[in-house]
């Protein structure tokens, strides 16, 4: 799927589409040819991502340090290195960590966003077109720069943020304070950035879905006394349930496999206190050169994955089901 | 003047307010690149911040393009990236046109993987990655970057591609060949140019995610003369004393293309997730 932090409204989308009439020809086309077409899609996908999911299982329930990089030699070991990793107080804090962390943005990302698409619903036409542009900018701005640009905002001496904060009194006297040496402000900078920079790509999706919500369903609801948390409840959320469900599910992938951000603000720092799974996998594999545990890291944090992925979605479609 | 105002006007302007509020809040950051980016050097370093960046001086940028190698690391981004779009734009292509307009055995097969391979994240798979381009010296090789980020993308570009060919009236393509077309042609002649924005939208994607890979690109490149553009930034900035200046001017430069690219077509990428959706 994407390389870091992609976001990607596009990849979910069309669902199945009604087949369009009178194809049925396929009868006089040439037998080998679709699968000629799509051959080498397959073979690039067998390749880089199916040869590479098979190496990571294989990997790890392996002893593979820095001598089997030369020599290609390494021993299986079981599940040696998923005890390993789960009696490792570091993990388990990474691991919770982690969650705590994803559950935060994504909670601050879907509220947030959903905000500001009813927002939009109510504005004028231009402002309207100022805020979607602004967000778009947001939207658009490459993450290593937005990560380096944070980084000067908040620069102790020089920063912006500290001169306005301090300005604005909320924190008290701000000057030259170095958010990045307390684990748990680096943490929550962290967070901001990463909902800031989330935050256009669900605002903008969510109002794209709510303009396709009739108005007359509305006008009815209000007919019947219905206020805005009524029609949210029973009318906007679950027409839009599918689409919160896919961004809830793509924003949990994106916020657990973070990467750029902690790495660029904080290394992961200080002393492995803004570490999530993500950082930990490859400090592992490629600092400490524990390619074996590195992977184990790796494929828990598949597995939780796909597990939250298929639980959501069968939550999902049971609860269509009973409506 | 609010006297004269029935409640839903009110009530309008206040949310306009409101947006254009959180519009500043968001956009800040943005602004604060650019300005940074446009100041004179003297004026960044300065104890109460320089909010417009009066006289505009185009000095941070100089000093950016002067760094060793910028034009190496420019060259070397845009050929992994434009590579990359190519190479997965023409495999998906056909991938798409097959899925789209072929019934095949394993067709619903490989639908079901292309979603699925999009949940696998890449965090994850850089460590195998890594130990398979170093096992094939594909290590510090930029076609090895190429094949990653080509791949990578894949699964996303075919399976928008296929919505677009879906998109096209089959009923067309049959004119054309009812009008001695062949095959190819009806494909080049009549699927192709309809098939356009939809391949600059899925482009512009492809081009994002490989302009924007710091991981792998991270991992895979080692050699300086090898960077590309987010390694090199990256670089910069643990540099023991920053030149913010240039530093900001840089992520500008690098910024300016993907925010042209957004603007352009940010109507068709929100569009093309939610059609589906929500009409169910």
């Amino acid at each position: 799927m994407a390389i870091t932090e992609k976001r990607s409204p596009v990849r979910t989308s069309t669902g199945p589409r009604p087949r369009p009439p009178g194809r049925r020809r396929s009868a006089t086309r040439p037998r080998m040819l679709p699968w000629a077409m799509i051959a080498p899609a397959v073979i690039a996908l067998l390749l880089i991502q199916g040869y590479p999911l098979v190496r990571l299982l294989v990997l790890s329930t392996q002893d593979f340090g820095p001598r089997s990089l030369f020599t290609g030699q390494a021993d299986f070991v079981g599940l040696d290195n998923f005890t390993k990793i789960f009696g490792d107080a570091d993990f388990r804090a990474v691991l919770v960590r982690t969650l705590v962390f994803t559950a935060l943005c994504v909670l601050l990302l879907m509220v947030l966003g959903f905000l500001i698409s009813h927002l939009l619903m109510g504005v004028s036409r231009w402002v309207q077109i100022v805020t979607t542009v602004c967000l778009v900018l947001v939207w658009a701005m490459p993450m290593v720069a937005a990560t380096l640009v944070w980084q000067w905002m908040y620069q102790p001496q020089y920063g912006v943020a500290n001169w306005l904060l301090t300005k604005l009194q909320v924190f008290g006297d701000l000057t030259a304070h170095d958010w990045f040496s307390h684990p748990n402000q680096a943490l929550g900078l962290i967070v901001l950035l990463t909902v800031w920079k989330g935050l256009p790509f669900v605002a903008l999706t969510l109002f794209a879905a709510r303009g396709q919500i009739s108005e007359s369903l509305y006008e009815a609801a209000r007919l019947d006394g219905a206020g805005t948390l009524q029609t949210f409840r029973h009318i906007t959320i679950p027409i839009m349930r599918p689409v919160l469900a896919i961004l809830t599910i793509l924003e949990v992938i994106w916020s657990v496999n973070s990467f750029t951000p902690i790495w660029v603000l904080t290394q992961g720092g200080p002393d492995g206190q803004t570490t999530t799974l993500g950082v930990y996998a490859y400090i592992t594999a490629f600092s400490r050169n524990d390619y074996g545990s590195g992977a184990s890291i790796a494929v828990v944090t598949v597995l939780i994955l796909a597990l939250f992925s298929i639980a959501y979605v069968r939550k999902l479609s049971a609860q269509g089901e009973t409506r | 003047m609010s006297a004269s105002m029935t409640p839903a006007r009110r009530r309008r302007t206040v949310n306009n307010i409101i947006a254009l509020l959180v519009s500043a809040v968001m956009v800040f950051p943005v602004y604060w690149m650019v300005t940074t980016a446009l100041k004179r050097p003297g004026r960044i370093l300065s104890a109460v911040p320089q909010f417009f960046p009066w006289p505009l001086s185009l000095d941070n940028f100089a000093r950016a393009l002067d760094k060793p190698h910028f034009w190496v690391f420019v060259r070397n981004s845009l050929t992994v990236t434009l590579s990359s779009v190519v190479l997965s734009l023409i495999i998906s292509l056909f991938a798409a046109v097959a899925i789209a307009r072929f019934r095949f055995a394993g067709r619903k097969a490989l639908l079901a993987i292309l979603v699925l391979v999009q949940m696998i994240p890449a965090a994850a798979m850089v460590i195998p990655v890594y130990l398979m381009l170093r096992s094939i010296n594909g290590l510090d090789f930029i076609p090895g970057l190429v094949l990653t980020y080509m791949t990578f993308v894949l699964p996303f570009t075919i399976w928008t591609l296929r919505g677009f060919v879906e998109g096209v009236p089959v009923e067309l393509e049959e004119a054309a060949l009812v009008d001695g077309c062949g095959r190819f042609q009806m494909y080049t002649r009549v699927l192709l140019p309809l098939l356009m924005p939809g391949i600059v939208a899925t482009s512009i994607f492809a081009f994002v995610n490989a302009w924007d890979d710091y991981l792998f690109a991270y991992v895979i490149m080692k050699s300086q003369s090898n960077y590309t553009l987010p390694v090199w930034l990256v670089s910069f900035q643990t540099s023991e004393s920053v030149d913010y200046g240039a530093m900001i001017a840089a992520s500008t430069i690098f910024s300016i293309p993907v925010l042209i690219f957004f603007l352009l077509v940010q109507r068709r990428l929100v569009g093309g997730m939610t059609s589906g959706a929500v009409k169910e």
